[in-house]
This record gives structure tokens, C-alpha cells and sequence, in this order.
């Protein structure tokens, strides 16, 4: 095969790199069926029993992920005429978007009064202009109800706050809509929004901004590197094509893969953001190994195409094994809970082997046909780095045993951390200290309600009053954790027309004592109001009620405290024949960042044990299969104890960008060990093959480090994920590369008699 | 020419003749109507989940509905109470509500003549009759409903509060009755279409049964009429309140 490939690259360059770009082309067509989907609630498994609750809750209730607007100006209050105007011409503008299934504010709000014998059921706000008076009248309504008042106006006075509910959970679309209303209306107040669907509205479109723009700065940084050190813009170019080649073709596989199926997770979704940059990696890796070996070989040998033919005869074997190791330990996504991640996993592989297939074809047809000065710096002159590297190598090398006893003491101490790492989201803390996003969250917990809500799927006969009174009775011990700043249930408005139908007397301001007077209550209520009005409260049979707990941020960790707690509370208190399942977007995540982070750990351990497997069949040797995953295995626990070290808290988007590692931390050692091999049999001695292998696979290895610190960028991203992102990239980069040049290196030079020609 | 002329002469002829809006709608408005009328009520409502609710209710009403009290019968939980609804020209209506757990009469108030009438998909602004001059009629064209030749009346509302922006109505040519009827809110988009059964009681067109549905929410209504008396001679002291405790045989 690789003789066959020498022949055709040697003979048919042209008709190699028509061939290419023709698959290239059909790969790309691909795009066309490629559906980006930002949608982040479509990524969510469905078969967590707390998803399922969450569920019933919404399919019941509508969406319990509100976004949340508040709007004022410091210091000023807001009853005004014209906050009434503007919360009114909002409401109805919102209400106009096809995305919005309910917006709760003053302007929709009821009043329930008992006027002079009378059961009154009116709007909160009857007009869009108010007189003074009119003004006056619904202050002292909502300071006689402050549970109504702590949903619309804010603690100072000063913020008059909208809670719209999201209609079939579109909250991308929805954000939009909604953004653009108060963009337009509200230009002469502060603003502030939070609550779920904001933020998972929202994210996307920063992912997408902050990864384009910045992923461009690496990328240029990219080129800039290469540059520096190939010195040849020829040779750049060819390493960018390459890239983007496979890049497309990747991308193209996406859509068909979507078109051939029919399956969503095929989708290109906000999981699949570091798909391009673990490519570009990658491809990027292939190529700088080729050029920078011809290179080396024409400067040797002063003739391109025996150049052209060392380096493929060199590098056929490990490229494809680096690509097929990387390619196979992300096909173990398809083990992950999140589904999307198969697709993930196959499309990245495909783009890893069509890399592959790029750097061993058309990049060696580029060259053989290009007219190469031989006396030009680039090909004549070894590079700054390439003799840094030499240097490096021989030195590291004579002090072999302590070189390896300080990388092995150092990964001793990190993997201490190990045991510290901490399983948490917050999903407010996604944002940096100061994002507006984060300070606009934490004024609404703070002024407001809060933006995140605990559900109560209380199953039970509605008008039984031991229910509802078991109902308060939880609603009291949820409002005493201090994370907690209120909560609604149908309890609550039972008790207010108990109040009213009672002439106002707050002695009545509980739950009648028969279920016969509860139901007389909900009558009346239907004959002098809405019964629609109920519709987030109980469903349609009386047989369901929701309690919700308004919170602030609280961390996954912080709702397992507070919802064990709260279960074993309910187990002994609640004495009628009321059923409770906790649920909602905070119970969710805690259940599901365990899930991902398991199937994480799982499809590392599953990826580490393949890639020995395979160097184990290809190398012909246990030992080298146990060499092999050195690298990769430090850089894991290097990762993961500094997480633990730093208390960087692992959450579900950190665990799955881990897979990073994977994908970079696999080709310098087996580019090593291949190399190695080949100089071990190549004739040079046993004291030789070390110091031959770091000059060969060395500089290729640095140039590909290097180049790649570009994306250090990420870490200027607004959002901790893609800091993680970035960090993580140049944290892969340089510990599996310092982990091959230094303890796979020197683990090799110590038992280089036993590996000698192995 | 004498061809023309014929023509031009049928064109005067229909434009004097022709009937307009506003006369049609008086032309239904003015249909004969019972002076009393009793009647047991069966509401089904089913909601968008297909869960349905349903009550019986025994009424007794004049005057066009203006004066109506209404006793619960089913479901269990409803047993008992009763509903008066008194309505004035000039001063906003009464209306009481009989409470037998609690053993009070409470005066209830909406004023929001938009929210639905007993979680049904009517709002008491569809249980009022249309008052003429609050409204625009025009003649739309005409179509046979059921086999039944139906003018289209459309009726747009002048400056009033009111959650519609238009109605479009099916009135039967021969009798003016309304037999169906689309509403629209207040962005253009259809809110409700109603459907109306009659049967012919004494001299009376009397509705047999009404099916309303909000496509909007997905809800719909169904009110069935039996055991109807017409013009019985209910007595103007029927309408008081002391009548909401007890259930007439």
C-alpha cells in the first residue's frame, strides 16, 4: 500500500490531488444538509427520572424556565406613569412572539379585592396610561400582598420586573424575539434579564461570537508561528490546506450523515464547538510532521523527490496510526449520555482519518510538484527551534534517571489533587466575575424573586385541605433556606379568597377546614374570574399541583443539600395523601453532570485502553502499547489533580471538552516510539537512537505545540467553558509533549537494551 | 341596447332593494323571542389534553337573559350553588353567588367583561346580546352552511373594550338566525368559532346547543339544552336572592 502510494505520488501527483479534491468537494457538498442547532435543551438526555419529572411538570404547567427582565433606573422609583406605559406596551409586544407562551407582569396581573361585600376580580393594571391615583391605588394593593409584589417590583422600589415563559422550551428563537422588544423599548432605563431560558438562549450566540473571533486570532497566531519557523509561505499554505480540507470534509460528513439518517444528533450543535479546533489540531499536527520531515530530508539529501519518499516511508505508519488511535477513542463517544456526542465521535473521527488521507496524498503531490529552491533559508538552514531542540534532546538525555524521577515525583504529588476535584455547576458561574450576564443574574437574585426555580409535582385531591396545608407546610420550610425567596403554590391563592370571601379578615387567611368550602372558593373564582388563571397552579382534574420555590444561582451541589433536606422533611411531616417528586432545571443538572462526568471518566479509561491495544498489534509489542499511553495517562492526571489542586470545579461542559486531551495527547508518543523503531533498525547504535529520535520527532513536536498556542486566545472568551477550552488546549499541548520528551523519552533512553530494535 | 337597458335597470333595482349590514343585523337583533324561558344546561369542556369537565345546571331566565338565576346540580362538588345575575343599562350588573359550604351569599364582580364564564370558552361579553350601535356591520357575501343559504355578516366594533377585533357571522336567509360564527382578536388572528343547533319551540327558534372552541388554547365548550319551557310565566320575584338556597323541583 505504501509503495503503491509512493508510485502514484511520485508519478500521478496531479491526478492524486484531483482525486482528493474531487472526494473533498463531495465531502463538502455534505454542508448543505448540515442544521446548526443551538437549541441546548434538544441536547439534554430524556431518561433521568428527574428530566422525566421536569417533564410532566411542563407538558402540565408549560415551561418552569422563565427569563426574567427587570427594568429601572437606580434610586428612582418606579411607580410612574411611564414605567406603567412601558411595562404595559412590553407586555403586549412580547406577547406578540410566536415563542412566548405567557408573560406575567403588572399589566397581566389579577386583583382579587373584597370591596364593600363585593368579590372583585380585576387587572392589576386596567390602562396603559394611569392617572396618579390610579398609580397610588395599585401601590397600596401590592404593599397589602407582598408575595404578588415580590414578583413585579423590586425590593427598592426602583425595578419593575416581567417573567415570560418560553413556549415548547424554543429558547433560542425566544431570546431573540424578546431581546429585540426590550432592545427597542427600553432605552431609558437599566436593564437587566436572568433565568434559565435566558441563559441557555443566550449562550449560544456567545459561543459562536467569542469561538469565531477568537478561534480567527488563533488561527492567524497559527500561521504566524509556522511561518517563523518553516519560513516558507509555500509550506504553510500547504499545511493550511490540509486543514481546511479536512475541516470542510468533516463538517460536509455532518450533513450527510444527517441526510442519510434522518438523525438529530447529527445536528451541529453547541457540543460540537471544539469539533473544529480539535481538527484543526490534529490535521494541523499531520501536516507540520510531513513538512517539517521533508525539510530535514531534502536538506540531507538535496533531492525533492527522495525527500518526498524518506518522509512518506517514515511517516505512512505513524500518521495513520495517530489518526486511527484518535479517530477510535472519539468513536467512544458514542457510549456518552448526551447524544449528540455520537455524532460528535463519528464526525470527528471521519475528519481525523480524511486528515490523514490529505497529509499522505495530496500534501507529498503538492510538494513533488512544486518548484522547491533548494538553496533558500528555509530548506538550506535548520531553524531557532530545531536546534533548540537538539540541545534540549542531548541534555535530557544525559540526566535520563533524574529528568524522570522529578516528572514522576511531580505527577505523584498533582494526582493528590485527584481526590479534591469537585463535582459542581453554577450555571451563572459559566460567566466571569463582572460579565453582564453574571451581574445582571445576581441583581435579580438580589432585588427580585431570583432566576432559578425548584418544582414540586405534588400529586394529591387539590381541594382536600390536609393537601393544601401539607402544601404551605412545604412552601414554609423551602422559603427557610436562604437561598430561597419565595414560592407559589395553589395554597397560596386558596388562602387569599378564603381571606376575601371572608370580608377581608386576615384570621381567614388560611385554608378552609372542608374540602366542600375549598371547592365553593374555585367556583366563585371561575363565575368572577378567569379559571385559566389557575393553569401554572393545578391541572385541569385537580388531581396536580406545582409548588414553585423561587431561588437565587444556586450550584448543583447547594439544590442536593437543600433537596435531601427537603425530601426527608416531606417523608416526616407530610401526613395526607400527598405525593412529592422534586424536579427542575437545578435537579436536572445535578443528575445529569454525575451522568456525563461517569461516562467521561469511562470513555477516557475506554480511549486510553484502545490506544494501547492498537499500538500494542502495530508496534508488535506489549511494552511499546504500555509506552505509548504515558504521555496521554500524565496528562490526565496532571489535568485532572491540578483541577483538584485549584478547585477548578468539574462540570459536565469541562468533562466533555476533556475529550481534547484525547485528541491532542495521543500523536507525540506514538510519532516517538514509531521514530524510535525505525532509527533503532535504521542502522544507528544503541547510544545513538535517543539523541536521532528527539532531533527527528522533536522539532515536529514543539513546531506542532507551538503553533497551537494560538488558541490560548479562548482564555479571553467571556465564558469559563471555552477559558476551559482554550487553557485546556495549550495545557494538552505541552504536557503530553513534555510528558513524550521527557518521561516516555527517558523511560526509553533507561530501557533502551530491552527496546532496542523491538 | 334593450339588453342594456334591462341590465341597468336590474343593477337600480338590486341597489334599492339590496339589503345592507346594518339591516340585517337589526333584522336578527329584532327576531321574536320568548318572554321567559327554563331550561336544564349541560356544559362540556374539554381541554387541550383531551381532559374534559362537565356540569348541569338548571336555569331560569327573562328578558333576554337579562335577568338569569342558575342552581348548579353536577357535578357533586358544585351541588348547591346557585348563581343571579341581574343586568342594568346604566350602572354595572348585579350578580351574587350562593356559597352552600360557607352559608353566604357573596356579590361577585367582574369587571373584565373578557374573562371566560364559568372556565368555559365564552367570555360574559359573548353571553351579552351586541348592542347595534357599538358596532359596523357589512354584508360579506353568502354561502350555504349545512345546505342552509347563509348571508355573511361582518361585524366590526366601534370604539369599545372589547377582545375582538371583528366577528364574521353565517345568517341563515330565511329565518336570520346566526348559525355559526368566527371571532377574531384583537391582532387579526381567529380567536374563536362557534357553531349554534336551534329547534323550533312554540313560535321560537331556541338554541338546542351551542359548540365554541378556542383555537387559540385549544379548548372547547359544549352547552346543551333540554327539558326547555318557554314563556311560562316566571315571576319577577324568582330573581331575588333568597331563591339561590333552595333547587326548584
Amino acid at each position: 500500500m505504501k509503495s503503491w502510494l509512493l508510485h502514484q505520488v511520485l508519478t500521478h501527483p496531479i491526478r492524486l490531488i484531483i482525486v482528493n479534491i474531487l472526494f473533498t468537494m463531495l465531502f463538502a457538498y455534505g454542508l448543505k444538509w448540515m442544521i446548526v442547532d443551538d437549541n441546548f435543551m434538544n441536547m439534554l438526555p430524556k431518561d433521568i427520572e428527574s428530566r422525566r419529572v421536569w417533564e410532566e411538570v411542563e407538558t402540565e404547567f408549560g415551561s418552569s424556565e422563565m427569563m426574567f427582565i427587570a427594568f429601572g433606573n437606580s434610586g428612582k422609583s418606579i411607580y410612574h406613569q411611564e414605567s406603567f406605559k412601558s411595562v404595559w406596551d412590553l407586555t403586549e409586544l412580547i406577547e406578540k412572539s410566536p415563542y412566548v407562551d405567557e408573560v406575567i407582569s403588572i399589566s397581566t396581573m389579577n386583583r382579587m379585592d373584597s370591596n364593600d361585600g363585593f368579590m372583585e376580580v380585576d387587572d392589576l393594571q386596567p390602562n396603559r396610561i394611569l392617572s396618579v391615583e390610579a398609580i397610588q391605588n395599585i401601590k397600596i394593593y401590592l404593599d397589602k400582598n407582598p408575595d404578588v409584589k415580590a414578583r413585579v417590583i423590586g425590593k427598592s422600589g426602583d425595578f419593575m420586573s416581567l417573567a415570560v415563559r418560553p413556549k415548547n422550551n424554543q429558547v433560542t428563537m425566544f431570546t431573540k424575539d424578546v431581546l429585540a422588544v426590550t432592545d427597542s423599548l427600553l432605552t431609558n432605563y437599566q436593564v437587566h434579564y436572568a433565568g434559565n431560558s435566558y441563559i441557555t438562549g443566550v449562550v449560544p450566540q456567545i459561543i459562536q461570537k467569542d469561538v469565531t473571533s477568537l478561534m480567527g486570532i488563533g488561527i492567524i497566531i497559527m500561521v504566524i508561528m509556522l511561518l517563523a519557523n518553516l519560513r516558507n509561505i509555500s509550506a504553510v499554505a500547504m499545511v493550511m490546506l490540509i486543514i481546511m480540507m479536512s475541516m470542510v470534509s468533516m463538517l460536509g460528513s455532518m450533513g450527510w450523515l444527517f441526510h442519510l439518517t434522518g438523525i438529530e444528533y447529527f445536528h451541529f450543535s453547541m457540543m460540537n464547538t471544539s469539533m473544529p479546533i480539535v481538527l484543526l489540531t490534529i490535521a494541523n499536527s499531520d501536516g507540520v510532521h510531513f513538512i517539517t520531515r521533508f525539510f530535514r530530508e531534502v536538506r540531507k539529501k538535496g533531492n525533492v523527490n527522495e525527500a518526498v519518499t524518506t518522509s512518506l516511508n517514515a511517516l505512512f505508519l505513524p500518521i495513520f496510526l495517530t489518526s486511527l488511535t484518535t479517530a477510535m477513542a472519539f468513536m467512544t463517544l458514542i457510549s456518552s449520555p448526551i447524544k449528540h456526542m455520537m455524532g460528535y465521535g463519528i464526525a470527528i473521527a471521519f475528519g481525523i482519518l480524511w486528515a490523514w488521507i490529505l497529509s499522505v496524498t495530496i500534501l507529498p503531490s503538492i510538494i513533488v510538484l512544486k518548484k522547491w529552491d533548494l538553496n533558500s533559508v528555509a530548506l538550506s538552514q535548520t531553524s531557532y527551534l530545531e536546534r533548540w531542540i537538539e540541545r534540549l534532546g542531548q541534555k535530557i538525555l544525559v540526566v535520563p534517571k533524574r529528568v524522570l524521577t522529578f516528572g514522576v515525583l511531580l505527577i505523584f504529588i498533582v494526582s493528590f489533587g485527584l481526590w479534591k476535584v469537585n463535582v459542581e455547576v453554577n450555571v451563572i458561574k459559566f460567566f466571569k466575575p463582572g460579565n453582564p450576564i453574571r451581574e445582571s443574574s445576581e441583581f435579580i437574585d438580589r432585588e427580585l424573586t431570583g432566576s432559578m426555580s425548584l418544582l414540586f409535582k405534588s400529586t394529591g385531591d387539590m381541594k382536600d385541605p390536609n393537601v393544601l396545608n401539607d402544601m404551605l407546610l412545604i412552601q414554609e420550610k423551602a422559603e427557610s433556606f436562604p437561598q430561597s425567596n419565595t414560592s407559589i403554590s395553589i395554597a397560596d391563592v386558596i388562602k387569599s379568597m378564603h381571606k376575601v370571601v371572608m370580608d377581608d379578615d386576615p384570621n381567614y387567611e388560611t385554608i378552609p377546614e372542608t374540602r366542600g368550602k375549598v371547592n365553593n372558593l374555585f367556583t366563585m373564582y371561575s363565575m368572577s374570574g378567569n379559571s385559566d388563571d389557575f393553569n401554572s397552579l393545578v391541572d385541569y382534574d385537580y388531581e396536580t399541583g406545582l409548588i414553585t420555590s423561587l431561588l437565587n444561582s444556586i450550584s448543583t451541589n447547594e439544590s442536593v443539600e437543600m433537596v435531601t433536606e427537603l425530601e426527608s422533611f416531606i417523608k416526616k411531616n407530610v401526613t395526607s395523601k400527598l405525593d412529592i417528586k422534586i424536579s427542575g432545571m437545578v435537579v436536572f443538572l445535578r443528575d445529569f453532570v454525575d451522568l456525563v462526568v461517569r461516562s467521561s471518566f469511562i470513555s477516557i479509561g475506554l480511549s486510553i485502553i484502545i490506544i494501547f491495544m492498537i499500538a500494542w498489534i502495530f508496534f508488535g509489542s506489549f511494552r511499546w502499547g504500555l509506552l505509548s499511553i504515558i504521555p496521554l495517562s500524565s496528562a490526565i492526571i496532571l489535568n485532572f489533580g491540578l483541577m483538584g489542586h485549584f478547585e477548578v470545579h468539574l462540570s459536565h461542559m469541562t468533562a466533555l471538552l476533556t475529550s481534547i486531551i484525547i485528541g491532542v495527547g495521543v500523536d507525540f508518543a506514538i510519532h516517538y516510539i514509531a521514530e524510535f523503531r525505525r532509527n533503532s533498525r535504521k542502522g544507528y547504535t544503541i547510544d545513538e537512537v535517543s539523541v536521532k529520535t528527539i532531533e527527528d520527532v522533536g522539532y515536529p513536536i514543539l513546531l506542532d505545540v507551538a503553533s497551537n498556542m494560538g488558541f490560548a486566545a479562548l482564555l479571553f472568551s467571556a465564558l469559563i467553558p471555552l477559558n476551559y477550552m482554550g487553557g485546556l488546549m495549550v495545557f494538552a499541548m505541552v504536557s503530553t509533549s513534555l510528558g513524550t520528551l521527557t518521561l516516555l523519552a527517558t523511560i526509553v533512553e533507561i530501557f533502551k537494551k530491552n527496546l532496542y530494535k523491538k | 341596447m334593450n339588453l342594456i337597458k334591462l341590465i341597468l335597470i336590474s343593477i337600480l333595482f338590486h341597489s334599492l332593494f339590496a339589503l345592507t349590514g346594518i339591516e340585517l343585523a337589526q333584522l336578527v337583533d329584532d327576531r321574536e323571542s320568548p318572554k321567559d324561558m327554563k331550561s336544564n344546561m349541560n356544559m362540556i369542556l374539554t381541554n387541550k389534553n383531551g381532559k374534559i369537565r362537565t356540569s348541569s345546571i338548571r336555569s331560569y331566565s327573562t328578558d333576554g337573559n337579562k335577568k338569569q338565576i342558575l342552581w348548579f346540580l353536577a357535578p357533586a362538588d358544585d351541588k348547591g350553588v346557585a348563581y343571579l345575575k341581574i343586568e342594568h343599562e346604566d350602572k354595572n350588573d348585579d350578580m351574587k353567588l350562593w356559597l352552600p359550604n360557607f352559608k353566604k351569599v357573596r356579590r361577585i364582580s367582574s369587571r373584565k367583561k373578557t374573562e371566560s364564564f364559568m372556565g368555559s370558552d365564552m367570555s360574559y361579553e359573548d353571553m351579552t346580546s351586541r348592542n347595534m350601535d357599538e358596532y359596523s356591520y357589512s354584508i360579506s357575501g353568502s354561502e350555504k352552511v349545512n345546505d342552509i343559504d347563509c348571508y355573511i355578516l361582518e361585524s366590526i366594533p366601534n370604539e369599545i373594550k372589547t377582545e375582538y377585533s371583528r366577528h364574521i357571522s353565517w345568517i341563515t336567509k330565511n329565518s336570520h338566525l346566526t348559525i355559526k360564527e368566527k371571532s377574531f382578536d384583537k391582532n387579526g388572528e381567529l380567536l374563536k368559532s362557534k357553531s349554534i343547533i336551534y329547534q323550533q319551540i312554540k313560535m321560537y327558534d331556541i338554541m338546542k346547543e351551542l359548540n365554541v372552541k378556542n383555537v387559540q388554547r385549544n379548548h372547547q365548550t359544549v352547552l346543551k339544552f333540554d327539558n326547555i319551557e318557554v314563556d311560562s310565566g316566571i315571576e319577577d320575584n324568582i330573581f331575588h336572592e333568597k331563591n339561590l338556597k333552595r333547587i326548584p323541583k
